[in-house]
Order: structure tokens, then sequence, then C-alpha cells
């Protein structure tokens, strides 16, 4: 994963989305990558991966060669208008955000275009090796990223037209991007999972994603310790081991990441992973 | 009168299964339930009786005062067009592609029509309960924020915000050159993008009136129910209960409580692994003691500081899809039967 340009990190909501996004931009930076992690979520997920008070649009270092910034849909669309059309007199921005807004509530795509139009410039622009993306859940992220599509299917022409191509190109570039789908081994997130490869495989709108299966137990090799709680945890420990390996069958087998027990707090969840990502390179 | 529950919490805390496991519960204590789910997953629809997805309430085969119906949010704004609008206006609307678009760009549809339909039923007065699954949408606020944002989106905040100015007529669009936003988005968008989604806000507009009546109907109803925030005890979810537990109060009612799913048993918080045990069990003992302590502190933290009622529902290593592990999540669960008080 290492090797590519931009990395998509996605899954339905509460599998650990945030926490694998932050772990894989740790160990790019670890291996001397320069990283750009980027929040789309207003959740502020990353933010507490990486012991800080919220991110801004604008990128923060918060460990060297690491930035971190905060997709914020009306200030994309600024520095869109003011650095890509040089349009002028922003003095009238509010209104022209809100007319956006507007638009963007009713027309397909015209949304999505400008959050990943930004991400995509950034690609592009060289300051990065790699772009790490805590992109929308799996509900959203079809119509997320075929915006470029979209948008070549919906207008015909303007200046947006014109640049969508590129974007599309460089989404459809395995060598590129790749998507990453976190999900859990249990009924829902699979089937959801499973759902999304689909629409991959159809859409072609990139290369197929890889799967983290995450929050894994390990199997008990040993016998039944004596009776009492141990016993009890041991029995629970198995059964939902057994569960769990219902799901992961149906799973493509990409990547696991282990349950981790007790007490942590979301940057050493991040750590963690960051080591389970490292032995699985 | 009908009583109302309300289930809310974050995605993936088995909203879903206390809401069956509530209606299970009651129906045997011979309180005619209906329960209203959202998107169940396979096992726990088809333990409702609930394989032909239906949004019609459909009576349980094997559990005589018990009825499922499940939402359909795809349909939502389709049927906000053909409720408020003229038949001719309702049929453009339902056709448009913005109109496909909006629904999907706009979450607080789903839960508007979500609220929509759970009103319905309560008012229906059929049922002695109505037990409501709310989508999780905008972290599960928007069930209660939706009937406002509905009637401001099609009142014409967006047409204003689009011309800048007041509510415009059919022919403001075509003097569109002497408009700097709509030049703009004109170079940016294209020529005849902006006109198109005009015409369809002003088609959406007609459902005004229509759409904010029902929403003052819905807001009286869900003012009236009791409300139980659904969480685990893991940190994301825990910080979204909080947030919802906070603002419900304004939006709603105060909650009732906030159920804990999957909760260890307390004992096991002390268990220290003994000589006797091998590695492998003395690592067992300690990782699922750690988890216990984790629980309870998480569960401590949210009584103490938000003077929040706390309940627990066992952890089961199957989520229950039969109407006696179901019903037993409940009798095993610490505090639930005083919380639903039936």
């Amino acid at each position: 994963m290492l090797d590519k340009r931009l990395v998509f990190v996605s899954g339905k909501g509460g599998v650990g989305k945030s926490a694998v996004s932050a772990g894989l931009a740790l160990l790019a930076q670890r291996n001397g990558l320069r990283v750009l992690a980027i929040e789309v979520e207003a959740s502020g997920g990353l933010a507490a991966h990486f012991g800080t008070g919220p991110f801004q649009f604008t990128p923060r270092e918060v460990r060297p060669g690491l930035h971190v910034m905060r997709m914020v849909r009306s200030e994309a669309l600024l520095e869109y208008l003011s650095l890509q059309l040089r349009i002028p007199g922003m003095g009238r921005f509010g209104a022209i955000a809100r007319a956006f807004d507007a638009l963007a509530t009713a027309a397909p795509a015209v949304r999505e275009i400008v959050t990943i139009g930004k991400t995509l410039w950034e690609v592009r622009e060289d300051r990065w090796d790699l772009v790490v993306v805590d992109a929308p859940p799996t509900g959203q992220i079809g119509s997320y990223l075929r915006a470029p599509k979209s948008i070549t299917e919906l207008v015909t022409t303007g200046r947006i037209r014109s640049q969508s191509d590129w974007m599309a190109a460089t989404l459809a570039d395995s060598d590129a991007t790749q998507v990453l789908l976190v999900t859990l081994p249990e009924e829902l997130p699979t089937t959801e999972t499973l759902q999304s490869l689909r629409w991959f495989e159809q859409s072609k709108v990139t290369a197929p994603p890889k799967i983290i299966t995450n929050r894994v137990l390990e199997r008990l090799s040993e016998g039944r310790p004596p009776a009492g709680p141990v016993a009890d945890m041991a029995e629970l420990h198995e059964k939902l081991w057994t569960e769990q390996q219902t799901w992961i069958e149906k799973l493509p087998p990409d990547l696991t990441i282990p349950l981790l027990f007790g007490v942590f707090t979301p940057g050493e969840i991040a750590a963690h992973i960051s080591d389970d990502l490292e032995a699985l390179k | 009168m009908t009583r109302t529950i309300l289930v809310t919490g974050a995605g993936g805390v088995g909203k879903t299964t206390v809401s069956a496991a509530i209606a299970v519960y009651a129906a045997r204590r011979g309180i005619r339930t209906l329960v209203v789910t959202v998107d169940p997953a396979r096992r726990l629809a088809s333990a409702l009786g609930l394989e032909d997805l239906g949004e019609d309430p459909q009576p349980h085969s094997d559990e005589p005062n018990l009825w499922a119906a499940m939402l359909d949010s795809a349909a939502s704004w389709r049927a906000v067009a053909v409720r408020h609008a003229d038949p001719d206006v309702a049929e453009r609307l339902a056709d448009n592609e913005f109109f496909r678009a909006a629904s999907e760009h706009f979450p607080a549809s789903q839960s508007y029509a979500a609220a929509d339909q759970a009103a319905t039923f309560v008012q229906a007065k059929a049922w002695d309960l109505v037990v409501v699954d709310t989508p999780p949408s905008g972290g599960g606020i928007d069930f209660f924020t939706a009937p406002a944002q509905m009637a401001d989106l099609v009142g014409g905040r967006l047409l204003r915000w689009i011309t800048g100015g007041p509510l415009p007529g059919r022919r403001f669009f075509y003097n569109r050159a002497a408009k700097p936003v709509l030049r703009i988005g004109d170079t940016i968008l294209g020529s005849d993008l902006l006109e198109r989604v005009s015409e369809f806000l002003l088609d959406l507009r007609t459902t005004y009136d229509g759409v904010s009546r029902r929403g003052r109907e819905i807001n009286q109803v869900l003012g009236e129910a009791r409300i139980l925030v659904v969480t685990t005890a893991d940190p994301a979810p825990v910080d979204e209960a909080v947030g919802f537990y906070r603002r419900l109060p304004e939006l709603a009612s105060t909650p009732a409580a906030v159920v804990f799913n999957r909760c260890l048993p307390n004992e096991w918080a002390a268990v220290v692994p003994g000589p006797d045990l091998s590695a492998e069990h003395a690592l067992l003992a300690e990782q699922w003691s750690a988890e216990t302590v984790r629980q309870a502190d998480a569960r401590g933290e949210f009584s103490t500081r938000y003077g929040a009622t706390v309940v627990t529902l066992p952890w089961r290593p199957r989520p229950p899809t039969d109407l006696e592990s179901l019903a037993s999540l409940v009798e095993e669960g610490q505090g639930m039967a005083e919380v639903l008080d039936l």
C-alpha cells in the first residue's frame, strides 16, 4: 500500500475506519514518506487518534513528515474558485458558497466533486508521497468516488467538466490509487462489504479494493480451563471465534487486525494498528 | 393510548436487536406491540417474520401480540411528493434526476420518512406499544430534527441561496446574466444546470404547506415518546451516545435510559489468573478481565457525569435471532424491565 499515491479507507460506521486510516498514515510516516492524511467526515475521527484538537482545512504537521487536514467543502470551493479559476471578487463569496451548497444538495456529484477534487489536486501537486483519506462510509463511498464520472455525464460544458477526465483517470489507475474497506467479522458489516465489493467490480471506478477485517479473535489452542470464571471466559471466546469464522469465510483473505482488549486511548489503538499493518506488509 | 419507545444510538451497536428484543418481551406480556425496524440483518428479519420486506405491519405467525414493519427509506421523497404536491407536479418531481439526487444527499429526508411513517403507526391507535428503531444518519439526531430541516429545505431556502435574494418567480432565471452568482455557476458547471435545478426547486416548493403541517404532528408524537439511547462500551459509540444524550432534552425529551449492549459479567473484573493456569489461559483471563473493567468504567462515567440511568444487556456470542433469545436479552439485562415499565 505504501507504493501507492492515494489510499481511501472506507467501511460501515463503527468498524474502525478512522483508526485504520491513522494507523496507515503513521506506518507510512515511520517509513520516511511525506504523508497527508485527510479527514472527510465531520466526526473528527482522526483528531482523537493523533491526540490533537480538531483539524482545520489547512494541513497541520502532527509528526515529522505527517500532515493532517480536515476536508471542508466551503473552503475547498473557495480555494478552487480562486486558485484554479482565478475568479476575483471573493467579497461575495458567502453568497456564492451558499448558492453552491444549494446546487450541491440537489444536483448529483456536485457536492462530492469539490472534496474529491481537492484530494486529487493534492495528489497531483507532488507535495506528498502518499495521501491517506479517511473516506465516507461504504454507504456513500460509491457516489463519492464516482463523482468525476457523474459530472462528465451531467454537464456538457464548463470548467469542471474538462477537469473530471483526469480525475477519473487517476482514480482508475491501479498504480496510483488503492481503496481499503475495513470490516468486522459480523453479519451486517460483512454483508455491506460484499455489496460494496460488487459495486467496485461493476463500476470499475478504481481497482478492486482490499479488505481489512478488524477485531479478529485468535483461536484458543488449549483445552478448557478449570470450572469458574476463566472457563466462562474461554467459552465466550470460543463461541465468538466460531461466530467470527462464519463471516471471515465469506470475506477475501486480505488482511486481519486482532481485537484489542482492555483500556486503550485512540492514539494507542492507531499505534497498534500501525504495527499490525507493518507486520502484514 | 399507544405508548411509543424510540430506540436511538450509533450504527453497529445492536439498536435493531434491542428494538426487537423489547418488542418480543412486551408482546409476551400480552401487550399488543408493533416493532418498526430499519434495515435489519437477514437473520433478525426472519426471526421477526419479515422475509417479505414490507412497510405494512405484519402479524407474527408464532407470537400473537407481535407485529413488525420495515421502513423503506429509498421511497421517502416519492412519498412526500405524492402526499403533498398536486398530482401532475408529483409525477414531474418523482421522475426528476435532481429529486433522486436530493434524496441521497439530504440524509434528513430518510429520517423524515421514517419519522413520518412511525408517527402514522402511533396515530393509528391500533397497538398498545410501538417500538421504533431509528435510522443512524446524522448520528441519530436527524430523526428528531428532520421535520424542521425538511420544511426548511422545501420552503425555498435553497432557492434563496441560489438567487441571493427573495424567492424568485420562474422568469427570474431567464435574466441570469445580471446575477454574478449565476454567472459564476455557469462558468464552473455549464450553462443549463442551474436553471434545471431551480425549476426542480420551484416544483418542490409547492409541497411546503403540507410538509410543515405534517412536521408539527410528527414532532408532537416524538415529544411524547420514551427514548432509549443504545451504545456499546467502545469509545466511538460512547462519544456519540454522550452527544445524543445531551442534545435530546431540547429536541424531544430526556432519554429514559442509556442501554449498554454487549456487557460482560461484572465479576470478571476481579478475576486474577492463578499460578495453576497455563500461559494461554492466564492471558485469556487477563484480557477479558481488562475488557470488563473498561466496560464498567465507561458505564460509571456515563452515570456519574451525566446523571443517566444506565441499563445493561448481556454479551451474546451470537446475536439473538429467535423469539426466545430476544426476550431473554431483556429479562437477563439489569434494569431494563424497570426502565420499560410495561
